[in-house]
Protein backbone atom coordinates (compact mmCIF):
# COMPACT_ATOMS: atom_id res chain seq x y z
CA UNK A 1 0.00 0.00 0.00
CA UNK A 2 1.39 3.31 -0.98
CA UNK A 3 1.97 6.07 1.93
CA UNK A 4 -0.47 8.81 0.64
CA UNK A 5 -2.89 6.00 1.66
CA UNK A 6 -1.22 4.50 4.44
CA UNK A 7 -1.30 8.00 6.33
CA UNK A 8 -4.55 8.50 6.38
CA UNK A 9 -5.70 5.00 6.22
CA UNK A 10 -7.38 4.60 10.22
CA UNK A 11 -9.14 7.99 9.68
CA UNK A 12 -10.43 6.84 6.11
CA UNK A 13 -11.74 3.61 7.56
CA UNK A 14 -13.48 5.29 10.48
CA UNK A 15 -14.79 7.86 7.86
CA UNK A 16 -13.42 10.73 9.95
CA UNK A 17 -10.96 12.08 7.12
CA UNK A 18 -10.45 15.80 6.02
CA UNK A 19 -12.03 16.47 2.87
CA UNK A 20 -8.80 17.52 1.49
CA UNK A 21 -7.10 14.54 2.02
CA UNK A 22 -10.08 12.08 0.86
CA UNK A 23 -9.80 13.78 -2.33
CA UNK A 24 -5.89 12.97 -2.33
CA UNK A 25 -6.84 9.33 -1.68
CA UNK A 26 -9.64 8.77 -4.36
CA UNK A 27 -7.16 10.27 -7.34
CA UNK A 28 -4.85 7.83 -5.45
CA UNK A 29 -7.03 4.90 -5.76
CA UNK A 30 -8.07 5.68 -8.95
CA UNK A 31 -4.76 4.90 -10.66
CA UNK A 32 -3.64 2.26 -8.27
CA UNK A 33 -5.32 -1.05 -8.23
CA UNK A 34 -3.19 -2.37 -5.69
CA UNK A 35 -4.56 0.24 -3.23
CA UNK A 36 -7.65 -0.09 -4.15
CA UNK A 37 -7.86 -4.10 -4.06
CA UNK A 38 -5.97 -4.22 -0.81
CA UNK A 39 -8.11 -1.21 1.04
CA UNK A 40 -11.36 -2.78 -0.39
CA UNK A 41 -10.77 -6.02 1.72
CA UNK A 42 -9.74 -3.80 4.93
CA UNK A 43 -13.06 -2.15 4.91
CA UNK A 44 -14.70 -5.14 4.40
CA UNK A 45 -13.45 -6.67 7.30
CA UNK A 46 -13.84 -3.14 9.22
CA UNK A 47 -17.44 -3.38 8.58
CA UNK A 48 -17.98 -7.00 10.21
CA UNK A 49 -16.68 -5.70 13.53
CA UNK A 50 -19.79 -3.62 14.15
CA UNK A 51 -20.93 -7.28 15.30
CA UNK A 52 -19.32 -7.20 17.94
CA UNK A 53 -20.57 -4.18 19.67
CA UNK A 54 -23.15 -4.26 22.33
CA UNK A 55 -26.74 -2.74 21.83
CA UNK A 56 -27.67 -3.39 24.98
CA UNK A 57 -25.76 -2.92 28.11
CA UNK A 58 -25.69 -5.45 30.79
CA UNK A 59 -25.17 -4.51 34.47
CA UNK A 60 -23.65 -6.21 37.31
CA UNK A 61 -25.84 -8.31 39.33
CA UNK A 62 -25.78 -6.70 42.98
CA UNK A 63 -22.58 -8.56 45.16
CA UNK A 64 -20.43 -8.57 41.98
CA UNK A 65 -17.84 -7.20 44.04
CA UNK A 66 -17.78 -9.72 46.94
CA UNK A 67 -17.86 -12.11 44.20
CA UNK A 68 -14.79 -10.99 42.81
CA UNK A 69 -13.25 -10.75 45.81
CA UNK A 70 -14.44 -14.78 46.67
CA UNK A 71 -12.32 -15.70 43.05
CA UNK A 72 -9.69 -13.38 44.70
CA UNK A 73 -9.65 -15.44 48.02
CA UNK A 74 -9.90 -18.79 46.08
CA UNK A 75 -6.89 -17.93 43.70
CA UNK A 76 -4.87 -17.10 47.08
CA UNK A 77 -6.39 -20.14 48.52
CA UNK A 78 -4.48 -22.74 46.28
CA UNK A 79 -1.47 -24.59 47.70
CA UNK A 80 2.02 -23.59 47.19
CA UNK A 81 2.56 -27.61 45.29
CA UNK A 82 -0.05 -26.48 42.76
CA UNK A 83 1.54 -23.80 41.81
CA UNK A 84 4.29 -26.21 40.48
CA UNK A 85 2.04 -27.49 38.40
CA UNK A 86 1.50 -23.89 36.50
CA UNK A 87 5.14 -23.97 35.12
CA UNK A 88 5.44 -22.51 31.85
CA UNK A 89 6.45 -24.01 28.62
CA UNK A 90 9.64 -23.37 28.57
CA UNK A 91 10.29 -24.16 32.04
CA UNK A 92 8.81 -27.63 31.72
CA UNK A 93 10.83 -28.17 28.26
CA UNK A 94 14.09 -27.54 30.49
CA UNK A 95 12.97 -29.68 33.22
CA UNK A 96 12.47 -32.45 30.79
CA UNK A 97 15.46 -31.89 28.89
CA UNK A 98 17.65 -32.23 32.50
CA UNK A 99 15.23 -35.10 33.56
CA UNK A 100 16.38 -36.97 30.42
CA UNK A 101 19.85 -35.88 30.63
CA UNK A 102 20.42 -37.17 34.57
CA UNK A 103 18.65 -40.47 33.36
CA UNK A 104 21.36 -41.15 30.59
CA UNK A 105 24.00 -40.03 32.61
CA UNK A 106 22.88 -42.30 35.67
CA UNK A 107 22.29 -45.23 32.72
CA UNK A 108 25.74 -44.99 31.98
CA UNK A 109 27.27 -45.01 35.19
CA UNK A 110 25.46 -48.14 36.11
CA UNK A 111 26.50 -49.96 32.71
CA UNK A 112 30.12 -48.81 33.20
CA UNK A 113 30.05 -50.37 37.00
CA UNK A 114 28.43 -53.52 35.88
CA UNK A 115 31.34 -54.06 33.22
CA UNK A 116 34.08 -53.55 35.82
CA UNK A 117 32.59 -56.03 38.41
CA UNK A 118 30.70 -58.86 37.52
CA UNK A 119 27.44 -59.19 39.13
CA UNK A 120 26.88 -63.13 38.54
CA UNK A 121 28.47 -65.51 40.80
CA UNK A 122 31.76 -67.05 39.35
CA UNK A 123 31.59 -71.02 37.38
CA UNK A 124 33.23 -72.62 40.45
CA UNK A 125 31.04 -71.22 42.64
CA UNK A 126 27.96 -72.24 40.19
CA UNK A 127 29.67 -75.62 40.13
CA UNK A 128 29.65 -75.64 44.08
CA UNK A 129 26.54 -74.76 44.12
CA UNK A 130 25.01 -77.72 42.04
CA UNK A 131 26.98 -80.37 43.71
CA UNK A 132 25.81 -79.04 47.40
CA UNK A 133 22.02 -79.55 45.69
CA UNK A 134 22.70 -82.54 44.71
CA UNK A 135 24.03 -83.87 47.65
CA UNK A 136 21.00 -82.18 49.40
CA UNK A 137 18.39 -84.31 47.13
CA UNK A 138 19.40 -87.83 47.99
CA UNK A 139 15.41 -88.99 46.90
CA UNK A 140 16.23 -87.15 43.49
CA UNK A 141 19.09 -88.62 43.45
CA UNK A 142 17.61 -92.31 44.14
CA UNK A 143 14.55 -91.67 41.45
CA UNK A 144 17.28 -91.03 38.92
CA UNK A 145 18.78 -94.75 39.94
CA UNK A 146 15.82 -96.20 39.63
CA UNK A 147 14.93 -94.84 36.22
CA UNK A 148 18.20 -96.09 34.88
CA UNK A 149 18.15 -99.27 36.37
CA UNK A 150 14.31 -100.05 35.15
CA UNK A 151 13.70 -102.98 33.19
CA UNK A 152 10.30 -103.90 32.37
CA UNK B 1 -0.98 -6.23 -3.20
CA UNK B 2 1.10 -6.64 0.08
CA UNK B 3 4.32 -6.46 -1.94
CA UNK B 4 4.47 -2.50 -2.07
CA UNK B 5 4.39 -2.31 2.29
CA UNK B 6 7.84 -4.41 1.61
CA UNK B 7 9.29 -1.71 -0.54
CA UNK B 8 7.67 1.17 1.28
CA UNK B 9 9.54 1.88 4.82
CA UNK B 10 6.54 1.12 7.15
CA UNK B 11 7.59 4.39 9.82
CA UNK B 12 7.45 6.93 6.64
CA UNK B 13 4.16 7.23 8.27
CA UNK B 14 2.71 10.57 9.98
CA UNK B 15 5.26 12.95 8.15
CA UNK B 16 2.12 15.23 9.12
CA UNK B 17 1.36 14.37 12.40
CA UNK B 18 2.56 15.99 15.79
CA UNK B 19 4.46 14.21 18.45
CA UNK B 20 2.74 14.34 21.43
CA UNK B 21 3.82 14.33 24.23
CA UNK B 22 4.21 11.51 26.85
CA UNK B 23 1.34 10.73 29.11
CA UNK B 24 2.99 10.32 32.62
CA UNK B 25 -0.18 7.94 34.13
CA UNK B 26 1.55 7.51 37.64
CA UNK B 27 0.74 11.44 38.30
CA UNK B 28 -3.16 11.67 37.20
CA UNK B 29 -6.01 10.82 39.52
CA UNK B 30 -6.09 7.43 38.12
CA UNK B 31 -2.84 6.75 39.33
CA UNK B 32 -3.28 7.64 42.59
CA UNK B 33 -6.20 5.48 42.91
CA UNK B 34 -3.86 2.47 41.24
CA UNK B 35 -0.77 3.30 43.46
CA UNK B 36 -3.68 3.30 46.82
CA UNK B 37 -4.46 -0.03 45.31
CA UNK B 38 -1.48 -1.39 44.87
CA UNK B 39 -0.50 -0.28 48.51
CA UNK B 40 -3.44 -2.71 49.62
CA UNK B 41 -6.17 0.07 50.03
CA UNK B 42 -9.70 -2.31 49.44
CA UNK B 43 -11.75 0.94 48.96
CA UNK B 44 -9.68 1.62 45.87
CA UNK B 45 -9.87 -1.16 44.43
CA UNK B 46 -13.20 -1.68 44.84
CA UNK B 47 -13.44 1.90 43.10
CA UNK B 48 -11.51 0.67 40.20
CA UNK B 49 -13.73 -2.28 40.13
CA UNK B 50 -16.84 0.67 40.11
CA UNK B 51 -15.51 2.68 37.45
CA UNK B 52 -14.60 0.14 35.05
CA UNK B 53 -16.95 -2.93 35.15
CA UNK B 54 -19.84 -1.47 32.58
CA UNK B 55 -16.94 -1.16 30.62
CA UNK B 56 -15.54 -5.04 31.27
CA UNK B 57 -18.69 -6.51 31.33
CA UNK B 58 -19.60 -4.12 27.61
CA UNK B 59 -16.58 -6.07 26.07
CA UNK B 60 -17.69 -9.36 27.54
CA UNK B 61 -20.54 -9.51 25.95
CA UNK B 62 -19.70 -8.03 22.44
CA UNK B 63 -16.86 -11.08 22.39
CA UNK B 64 -18.83 -13.86 23.94
CA UNK B 65 -22.42 -13.53 23.39
CA UNK B 66 -23.41 -15.52 26.20
CA UNK B 67 -25.13 -13.35 28.81
CA UNK B 68 -24.99 -16.40 31.54
CA UNK B 69 -20.95 -16.29 31.42
CA UNK B 70 -20.28 -12.73 31.21
CA UNK B 71 -20.37 -12.28 34.88
CA UNK B 72 -18.42 -15.30 35.27
CA UNK B 73 -15.77 -13.99 32.95
CA UNK B 74 -15.59 -10.47 34.65
CA UNK B 75 -15.12 -12.00 37.93
CA UNK B 76 -12.35 -13.79 36.54
CA UNK B 77 -10.69 -9.96 34.82
CA UNK B 78 -11.34 -8.72 37.95
CA UNK B 79 -9.65 -11.29 39.82
CA UNK B 80 -6.51 -11.19 37.91
CA UNK B 81 -6.67 -7.00 38.33
CA UNK B 82 -6.32 -7.62 41.74
CA UNK B 83 -3.48 -10.54 41.82
CA UNK B 84 -1.23 -8.39 39.05
CA UNK B 85 -2.50 -5.00 40.35
CA UNK B 86 1.46 -4.71 41.73
CA UNK B 87 3.34 -5.73 38.56
CA UNK B 88 1.59 -2.61 36.40
CA UNK B 89 3.93 -0.33 35.52
CA UNK B 90 2.11 2.52 34.40
CA UNK B 91 3.08 2.38 30.86
CA UNK B 92 -0.02 2.84 29.49
CA UNK B 93 -3.97 4.06 31.29
CA UNK B 94 -4.84 1.58 33.52
CA UNK B 95 -8.05 1.04 31.33
CA UNK B 96 -6.01 -0.20 28.48
CA UNK B 97 -4.14 -2.19 30.73
CA UNK B 98 -7.77 -4.12 32.16
CA UNK B 99 -9.13 -3.88 28.52
CA UNK B 100 -6.27 -6.31 27.30
CA UNK B 101 -7.02 -8.56 30.27
CA UNK B 102 -10.71 -9.07 29.48
CA UNK B 103 -9.97 -9.40 25.72
CA UNK B 104 -6.85 -11.97 26.73
CA UNK B 105 -9.52 -13.81 28.67
CA UNK B 106 -12.53 -13.52 26.49
CA UNK B 107 -10.40 -15.64 23.42
CA UNK B 108 -9.26 -18.08 26.43
CA UNK B 109 -13.12 -19.01 27.48
CA UNK B 110 -13.69 -19.22 23.90
CA UNK B 111 -10.67 -21.57 23.49
CA UNK B 112 -11.73 -23.68 26.58
CA UNK B 113 -15.28 -23.42 25.22
CA UNK B 114 -14.56 -24.96 21.81
CA UNK B 115 -12.40 -27.77 23.64
CA UNK B 116 -15.04 -28.94 25.89
CA UNK B 117 -17.27 -28.74 22.81
CA UNK B 118 -14.93 -30.84 20.90
CA UNK B 119 -13.96 -33.56 23.76
CA UNK B 120 -18.07 -33.63 24.33
CA UNK B 121 -18.87 -34.16 20.56
CA UNK B 122 -16.09 -36.59 20.62
CA UNK B 123 -17.86 -39.33 22.51
CA UNK B 124 -20.84 -38.90 20.17
CA UNK B 125 -21.72 -40.58 17.46
CA UNK B 126 -22.42 -38.60 14.30
CA UNK B 127 -26.18 -38.93 14.57
CA UNK B 128 -26.10 -37.92 18.30
CA UNK B 129 -24.01 -34.68 17.23
CA UNK B 130 -26.01 -33.84 14.13
CA UNK B 131 -29.01 -33.95 16.48
CA UNK B 132 -27.32 -31.62 18.56
CA UNK B 133 -25.96 -29.29 16.11
CA UNK B 134 -29.74 -29.25 15.03
CA UNK B 135 -31.98 -28.53 18.01
CA UNK B 136 -29.03 -26.09 19.72
CA UNK B 137 -27.42 -23.02 18.23
CA UNK B 138 -23.53 -23.54 19.35
CA UNK B 139 -23.03 -19.56 20.07
CA UNK B 140 -25.61 -18.38 22.20
CA UNK B 141 -28.41 -20.56 22.91
CA UNK B 142 -30.91 -17.58 24.55
CA UNK B 143 -30.79 -16.02 21.12
CA UNK B 144 -31.64 -17.04 17.29
CA UNK B 145 -28.47 -17.67 15.24
CA UNK B 146 -29.19 -14.60 12.90
CA UNK B 147 -26.44 -12.93 10.42
CA UNK B 148 -24.98 -10.42 12.91
CA UNK B 149 -24.03 -13.84 15.39
CA UNK B 150 -22.40 -15.02 12.19
CA UNK B 151 -20.48 -12.19 11.46
CA UNK B 152 -19.25 -11.86 15.43
CA UNK B 153 -18.07 -15.15 15.01
CA UNK B 154 -16.29 -14.55 11.89
CA UNK B 155 -14.80 -11.49 13.47
CA UNK B 156 -13.40 -13.51 16.36
CA UNK B 157 -12.05 -16.29 14.31
CA UNK B 158 -10.35 -13.73 12.60
CA UNK B 159 -8.74 -12.09 15.98
CA UNK B 160 -7.48 -15.30 16.78
CA UNK B 161 -4.87 -14.97 14.17
CA UNK B 162 -3.51 -11.60 15.06
CA UNK B 163 -1.77 -10.80 18.52
CA UNK B 164 -2.87 -10.01 21.86
CA UNK B 165 -1.89 -6.26 21.45
CA UNK B 166 -3.17 -5.96 17.61
CA UNK B 167 -6.43 -7.47 18.94
CA UNK B 168 -6.72 -4.92 21.65
CA UNK B 169 -5.90 -2.06 19.62
CA UNK B 170 -8.49 -3.52 16.88
CA UNK B 171 -11.11 -3.61 18.96
CA UNK B 172 -10.39 -0.30 21.03
CA UNK B 173 -10.13 1.35 17.42
CA UNK B 174 -13.21 -0.42 15.44
CA UNK B 175 -15.75 -1.44 18.43
CA UNK B 176 -15.11 1.92 20.49
CA UNK B 177 -14.26 3.73 17.86
CA UNK B 178 -11.22 5.58 19.69
CA UNK B 179 -9.33 7.64 17.28
CA UNK B 180 -5.61 7.11 16.83
CA UNK B 181 -4.85 10.43 19.20
CA UNK B 182 -6.72 8.72 21.93
CA UNK B 183 -5.30 5.07 21.50
CA UNK B 184 -1.74 6.92 21.86
CA UNK B 185 -2.82 8.80 24.90
CA UNK B 186 -4.38 5.47 26.42
CA UNK B 187 -1.81 2.84 25.46
CA UNK B 188 1.57 5.37 25.78
CA UNK B 189 2.52 4.93 22.60
CA UNK B 190 2.69 7.31 20.05
CA UNK B 191 0.83 7.92 17.21
CA UNK B 192 2.93 6.23 14.41
CA UNK B 193 3.59 3.43 16.18
CA UNK B 194 -0.24 3.09 16.31
CA UNK B 195 -0.62 3.27 13.05
CA UNK B 196 1.52 1.33 11.66
CA UNK B 197 0.43 -1.71 14.24
CA UNK B 198 -3.11 -0.99 13.20
CA UNK B 199 -2.05 -1.47 9.15
CA UNK B 200 -0.45 -4.75 10.16
CA UNK B 201 -3.22 -6.05 12.36
CA UNK B 202 -5.60 -5.24 9.26
CA UNK B 203 -3.48 -6.99 6.98
CA UNK B 204 -2.77 -9.81 8.76
CA UNK B 205 -7.03 -10.01 8.75
CA UNK B 206 -7.34 -9.82 4.95
CA UNK B 207 -4.68 -12.90 4.67
CA UNK B 208 -6.54 -14.59 7.62
CA UNK B 209 -9.87 -13.88 5.70
CA UNK B 210 -8.18 -15.43 2.27
CA UNK B 211 -7.29 -17.91 4.20
CA UNK B 212 -10.67 -19.07 5.42
CA UNK B 213 -12.06 -19.49 2.19
CA UNK B 214 -14.32 -17.13 2.58
CA UNK B 215 -14.48 -13.70 1.13
CA UNK B 216 -15.41 -10.80 3.49
CA UNK B 217 -18.02 -9.80 1.09
CA UNK B 218 -20.16 -13.01 1.72
CA UNK B 219 -20.65 -12.24 5.11
CA UNK B 220 -21.32 -8.45 4.89
CA UNK B 221 -24.57 -7.82 4.76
Amino acid sequence: MHAVVMESLEEYLSGTLKPAAHRDIEAHLSICEPCRQELAGMQEISQLFGAVKTQESIEPAPGFYARVMQEVGGRQAVPAFASFFNLDLAFARRLVFASLLMLAALGSYLVSREAEYPTGPSPDVVMAQQESTLDAAPAHEAMLATMTTYEP
Amino acid sequence: MGSLTGVLPLPGLGSKVAQKTKVDYQNTTEGALVQRAQAGDESAFREIVDRYQNKVFSIIHGIVRQRNDVEDIAQQVFAKVYLSLKSFDFRSSLITWIYKITVNECFDYLRKRKVRKLVYESDMSEDEVRRVENSEPVVDRQAPMDDTLARRDYVVKLLTRVSEEERMLLMMKEVDGFSVEELAQKTGMNENTIKVKLFRARQKLVKAAQRLDRAPGLVTG
